[in-house]
């Protein structure tokens, strides 16, 4: 265990080492939370009462899923399709340890900088707009914690499938293009899913990407009744078991294929 | 500089731009080389044919789940501040064409810092051709040039339908102001370029930038200060989506035509030097 803590240690000194980088990846994060905040703010001039939110729930969606998405989407995986396809990844193969637990807790490293990062902006935010934030019961608060932690293994399995493209070909990004994109708009500061037109909302209730923080947010806000939560709970505990399956199986096929001539 | 070097500068400017063959033959030099980069990006695109379609449907979705917002919100309210919905459109409409004439032609500028970590720099820097032209062009983005093509119908479709009133002389202004956003465009790559050769970390900085031209979707005039200020005078996003927009729909605009191409050139002219004094500063990383 104490040999994955000092692991945690170095990717989190990792993380920081390109600190102009660092700084404007958080200063946008905050911007777009900006711009989300201004425009409804101007929206909800001239209506109390839009796409069935009030102003308190929208700064509250927007507040959370600034948080979220830091916590969530926020990951230190993005380049582990090239470092398999360009061979640098045996390197990491050598080492006595658990792969699966290593890249984790890479992953893991690169939330917490960003949860570190985001509690400050959220106070400057708070200061900055002097929202009103609604709050839920305890119960909802920690069924809330445990659909987050549920996330979190799922865009993880999901980037370990990503990972794994690169044990067959150099084009990797077009796909975690597309897929970021979709969860842009199913998990985006802009606008929460259910303003959408009901075709679109139901074609993306057939995904997971509704997971990556919009049903937790709903839940926060109270908008889900005992049966959905349950509901919700099974169908993101399935994604969970398919997509660590998936990965699992890609990774074991591509480590068995796996060759890095050069190295 | 001393006064006296820099008149010097100006004067060896002034007689090469006054020399009409020898702009010519350096005019040449640049678009042939520019044709090659561009040709080769072309094959690139079509070797790598399924990551540039996915790339493709990326973006369409994109933009159409954009649109799809503004229609709705366009339905639900009556006005955005001190603008109609249907101007609102319009505000998002040339902020996605500014944004992708930018990707078309500066998309080398994302891949900037591997060339100054890698020390790659280094061999622009011995060749006959101005490194911050291979800088800034070396990688134009023909997927976007694809893109390009259905964004201009679309975006000529939305324009007709919406209750908006557009004149033949505020369509005529407007293309002018686009010219000058463009310079603002480049001014802003080049400055980008700049931070890239200083600090070795461009990626942070072009996504920043990518963010900040995002803020642009909806008029800048709506930000509170002293953002609002920011994003008109110290990175004119404002003058460069903002006015331009406000002087096509025949709108009061929240800054002067003259102080907008002031700024516009200004940029520029601004970012130039700067270049100039940052790759002073460089010092190869390796190779």
């Amino acid at each position: 265990m104490q040999k994955y803590w000092q692991l945690f240690l170095l990717s989190w000194q990792n993380g920081l080492v390109y600190r102009t980088s660092l700084l404007m990846w958080r200063l946008r994060q905050f911007l777009s939370t900006v711009m989300a905040l201004t425009v409804w703010s101007v929206l909800f001039n001239s209506s109390s009462s839009l796409f069935g939110y009030d102003r308190t729930q929208m700064t509250t969606y927007i507040f959370l899923v600034g948080i979220l998405q830091s916590l969530i989407l926020a990951t230190g995986l993005n380049g582990l399709s090239n470092q398999v396809y360009s061979g640098s990844f045996s390197f990491d193969l050598l080492k006595p340890i658990n792969i699966y637990v290593y890249l984790f807790v890479q992953d893991m490293a690169d939330k917490a900088k960003n949860v570190f990062f985001v509690v400050i902006e959220s106070i400057i935010l708070f200061l900055l707009f002097k929202p009103s934030i609604f709050f839920p019961s305890i119960e909802t608060a920690i069924i809330f914690c445990i659909w987050v932690l549920g996330a979190v293994l799922l865009l993880f399995f999901i980037q370990l499938i990503f990972g794994s493209f690169g044990f067959y070909s150099p084009e990797t990004w077009g796909p975690r293009f597309l897929f970021f994109m979709f969860v842009d708009f199913t998990a985006g500061k802009l606008f929460p899913l259910d303003i959408l037109p009901p075709i679109i909302r139901t074609f993306v209730g057939f995904t997971p990407f509704p997971y990556f923080s919009f049903w937790q947010i709903q839940l926060f806000l109270g908008k889900l009744s005992p049966m959905e939560i349950g509901q919700h709970t099974v169908v993101l505990s399935i994604w969970i078991a398919i997509a660590g399956y998936v990965s699992f199986s890609l990774w074991q096929k591509g480590i068995k294929d796996y060759s890095a001539a050069g190295q | 500089m001393s006064a006296f070097h820099f008149g010097k500068k100006v004067l060896k400017i002034t007689v090469r731009l006054v020399n009409k063959k020898y702009m010519f033959k350096r005019f040449k030099v640049y678009s042939t080389v520019w044709f090659i980069i561009a040709s080769n990006a072309v094959q690139e695109t079509f070797v790598n044919r399924w990551s540039n379609v996915l790339f493709f449907l990326g973006k369409a979705i994109r933009l159409g789940m954009s649109l799809i917002v503004l229609l709705l919100i366009k339905q639900a309210t009556k006005g955005f501040g001190q603008y109609s919905t249907d101007e609102m459109i319009v505000f998002f409409l040339t902020y996605q064409l500014l944004d992708i004439v930018g990707q078309i032609f500066y998309r080398g500028v994302y891949m900037f810092s591997n060339m100054v970590r890698s020390g790659e720099f280094d061999l622009f820097l011995s060749k006959p051709i101005n490194p911050l032209f291979r800088a800034l062009t070396g990688q134009p983005d023909i997927n976007d040039v694809f893109f390009l093509i259905p964004n201009l119908i679309i975006s000529g479709y939305i324009l007709s339908k919406l209750n908006i009133t557009i004149t033949v002389g505020s369509a005529v202004l407007y293309a002018a102001l686009l010219l000058n956003s463009f310079l603002i465009v480049t001014a802003l790559h080049i400055l980008v370029l700049t931070i890239g050769v200083i600090t070795t970390e461009v990626d942070g900085v072009i996504w920043m930038y990518r963010d900040l031209i995002r803020l642009g979707q909806f008029p800048v005039s709506v930000y509170a200060e002293p953002l609002r200020f920011a994003l008109f005078f110290i990175i004119p996003i404002g003058v460069m989506i903002t006015i331009p927009a406000e002087v096509l729909l025949n709108t009061p605009v929240t800054y002067s035509i003259f102080l907008s191409t002031l700024i516009g050139v200004g940029s520029l002219f601004i970012s130039l030097r700067l270049w100039d004094w940052g790759i002073k500063q460089y010092s190869s990383a390796s190779s």
